[in-house]
């Protein structure tokens, strides 16, 4: 009886349990998506996707007016003449606007009329303190064939019914200002061949100076396109940037695996000073790449550590330039020290905690058969951190791919340059977020490739009878 | 998992090893200070010339043992540089923030990971351990369109968001082992006694893990206060310290930057030696 109470309980305990863990991780999936799911779909589609790829070209002056071609962005248009429509979407300082006035006038046969004129024919003769216009004349209209009288509309439109028609040099009264967005009547030849007419926003057109030529700048409707990524690659950094990301990568992973398990060695030693080891060789772990990077300028630099240690010992007479434009290699072994101090630990931290899940009783064991100590490195060690050593491959390889604040602090980011430098120019100097983002994703491409060569080629026995 | 760090600090006599022989034990020492002299070393050197006159930073040759003034000098002359002080200023605002949130929002997914059996976890844990593969460049630049496109670029704030991103999946993972070194017994145990749940997590599991989630708290801010490539890409003119460094390199001198240099190193000296205890219940953990 108590025993059935007993289970009853627990079962119960169970069942109320349930959804408690997935509450209490809900924050962090709902923040992760956000914030990490999300960009990250966003920035591969920036890579691929041209939102501003085609302009449509529409039969008339409004957007509800029907399509009658697409223009790729880029291409020339001939500027046929001018409109001005009601303004949709948002209101941009650049925006290419015109002014109709809303003026009460009398026409020629006596009567009084209210319509709207464009500012082109209404020249303002008193404004209020605001600079509100409150009167003005109608403008002469010059030219042999020019209508000498200026039309009225019922709407700041010129599309609009004439109301009536006013002589130039009368005095009006405004009542009303509107502001309109002008549009553009174009004629271009499409993607297709064909020579096409119509209508579209002046904010998606860049006039040049003439007025009566322009260039499609920018458009609404989006396409997959491989535009950016062969941009990406034929950028004059590419090549430079993939290649010295890789040489760094290559020169780094073996000293810095290397140091750390001399490191790890001297912590697992358990010697007397171990915690105060621990500690200084710990502490570059928590410093930015940019600190360091400044850490290793003022030790390259003309007149740094470097030089006057040298120079003091008698080896030198003169400073040498160590980070200028001929000394490429200089620089990519300044970057190379850099990185070497600076990312080292972390692969430290990971092998000492591998070397102290190896029972101590291995290693006396073949201490007791006679196995020196490099053989017990080599041997025992070694062949047991492998699942380490994988993560820790994996971890720095991800790292090293994304090295960009000690390439910029030592060698400007022109004359060295890596892949992520390249993201952050194209971003920040070119403003190029879909060429940038071709770059990120080509990051991430060679991050995944890398951790999933590390998975199959390293995998250890011991790895697969833990997992 | 133990605390490796733990038990060397508390009694080192013990599990020293008796049988090494002296002379190995002689070159342990020598490779640990050589190596820690290549470590203390350059940070030295930065600090001498963070403390000494612009002219003394300008000078050559500094000698082999750079003999240095100390001067508050160049300090004086960084912080008074245009841009610094609100620099340092919204670092500070970002790295807290960015702990307050993070440690927030992984405190609780940490308990459940390591507390719960739940259908679900594991794909849980595996997500989290993939997210840290992904480089943070690819995250930076569609959040700064998103951030653009809804008014929030350029604030401290919205920096803080993608910080708390980035350090969200190792935080959670940090407190979620600092979590499984308490035993579930003792948790047991005090309820067996009478207490209720959440009585027993006050009162018995909170003080044993509130020094690890410091740790990883810390963290946390350290990520935050160096993180350069986000802050570049998402600030403008509320640049924190590390970006408008980056953006004032070519065009400042060098005391300018040595002293800067020397304000991003401050913070993670401090805290690396608050959480050297808790290294590899950090990343011994989330390595595995």
């Amino acid at each position: 009886m108590r025993i059935t109470l007993l289970m009853a309980d627990i079962t119960r305990q169970k069942r109320k349990r349930n959804f408690t863990p997935y509450m209490l991780i809900a924050p962090a999936i709902l923040f992760l998506a956000a914030f990490f799911a999300y960009p990250m779909v966003q920035g591969l589609i920036l890579a691929v996707y041209d939102d501003e790829a085609n302009l449509p070209i529409l039969d008339e002056a409004s957007l509800a007016a029907d399509q009658v071609a697409k223009l790729p962005q880029g291409t020339s248009v001939d500027i046929l003449g001018q409109q001005g429509n009601t303004i949709e979407g948002e209101i941009t300082n650049d925006l290419l606007t015109e002014q109709w006035f809303r003026v009460t006038a009398t026409d020629p046969s006596g009567e009084t009329l209210d319509g709207w004129a464009p500012e082109t024919r209404i020249r303002i003769r008193s404004e209020a303190e605001d600079g509100t216009p409150l009167t003005g004349t109608v403008r002469a209209v010059l030219g042999a064939d020019a209508d000498p009288l200026t039309s009225l509309r019922a709407e700041p439109s010129e599309r609009a019914e004439v109301v009536g028609q006013v002589e130039a040099r009368e005095t009006v009264d405004i009542t009303g200002v509107a502001v309109l967005e002008v549009w553009f009547n174009v004629r271009a030849v499409d993607a297709g061949g064909s020579s096409v007419e119509g209508w579209a926003p002046s904010r998606f057109i860049r006039a040049f100076s003439s007025g009566e030529e322009g260039r499609v700048d920018r458009g609404t409707d989006g396409e997959f396109t491989t535009r950016f990524i062969s941009k990406m690659v034929d950028d004059r950094f590419f090549g430079p940037a993939w290649r010295t990301t890789l040489l760094l990568m290559a020169i780094i992973l073996p000293l810095q695996f290397m140091l750390a398990l001399v490191m790890a060695l001297v912590i697992h030693a358990r010697i007397k000073a171990t915690s105060m080891f621990l500690y200084v060789f710990s502490l570059p772990m928590g410093m930015s790449d940019l600190a360091v990077g400044i850490l290793f300028f003022s030790i390259f630099t003309g007149n740094g550590l470097l030089n006057s240690i040298l120079e003091g010992l008698g080896l030198i007479d003169d400073p040498k330039l160590f980070l200028s434009a001929d000394t490429r290699n200089w620089i990519i072994a300044a970057i190379v020290l850099a990185e070497l101090w600076r990312a080292t630990s972390i692969v430290m931290v990971i092998v000492v905690s591998g070397l102290q899940a190896i029972p101590d009783e291995t290693l006396e064991a073949a201490e007791l058969f006679g196995a020196s100590y490099w053989q017990r490195v080599r041997y025992i060690m070694l062949p047991l951190l492998k699942p380490s050593l994988q993560v820790a491959l994996i971890l720095r390889t991800i790292l090293a791919f994304q090295v960009f604040a000690v390439v910029i602090a030592l060698g400007g980011g022109e004359i060295v340059t890596v892949l992520a430098n390249e993201t952050y120019r194209q971003y920040f100097f070119l403003r190029d977020n879909n060429v940038a983002s071709a770059y990120a994703l080509f990051i991430l491409l060679l991050s995944l490739g890398s951790s999933f060569f590390y998975l199959r080629t390293v995998r250890s026995q011991g790895e697969l009878a833990k997992s | 998992m133990t605390s490796v760090a733990d038990s060397i600090a508390t009694d080192p006599v013990v599990t020293e090893r008796k049988q090494r022989p002296t002379w190995g034990r002689i070159g342990t020492y020598v490779a640990g200070f050589a190596i820690g002299i290549w470590i203390l070393a350059p940070i030295y050197f930065l600090f001498s010339m963070a403390f000494t006159t612009q002219e003394e930073v300008r000078s050559y040759p500094k000698g082999v043992w750079p003999f240095i003034p100390f001067s508050t000098d160049t300090m004086r002359f960084f912080l008074e540089a245009d841009g610094v002080l609100s620099g340092l200023f919204n670092s500070v605002a970002v790295a807290v923030i960015t702990l307050v949130l993070s440690t927030a929002i992984a405190a609780p997914a940490g308990y459940a990971i390591s507390r719960y059996l739940f259908p679900g976890r594991d794909i849980f844990r595996l997500g989290i351990l993939a997210v840290r593969a992904f480089p943070i460049v690819v995250l930076s630049i569609p959040l700064a369109v998103l951030f653009i496109r809804t008014g929030m670029f350029d604030s401290v704030f919205s920096l803080a968001l993608m910080h708390t991103a980035l350090a969200l999946p190792t935080s959670i993972l940090i407190i979620a082992s600092v979590f499984a070194s308490v035993p579930y017994e003792l948790e047991e145990a005090g309820q067996v006694f009478g207490a209720s749940s959440w009585q027993s997590f006050r009162h018995i599991v909170l003080p044993l893990v509130i020094p690890g989630i410091a740790a990883s708290s810390v963290f946390t801010f350290v990520l935050s206060w160096n993180e350069v490539f986000a802050a570049s890409i998402l600030t403008l003119e509320n640049r924190t310290l590390p970006a408008l460094l980056l953006n004032q390199l070519s065009q400042s001198s060098d005391a300018y930057q040595f002293a800067g240099g020397f304000f991003l190193m401050v913070p993670s000296l401090i805290f690396m030696f608050f959480i050297r205890k808790y290294l590899f219940n950090m990343w011994g953990q989330v390595s595995k």
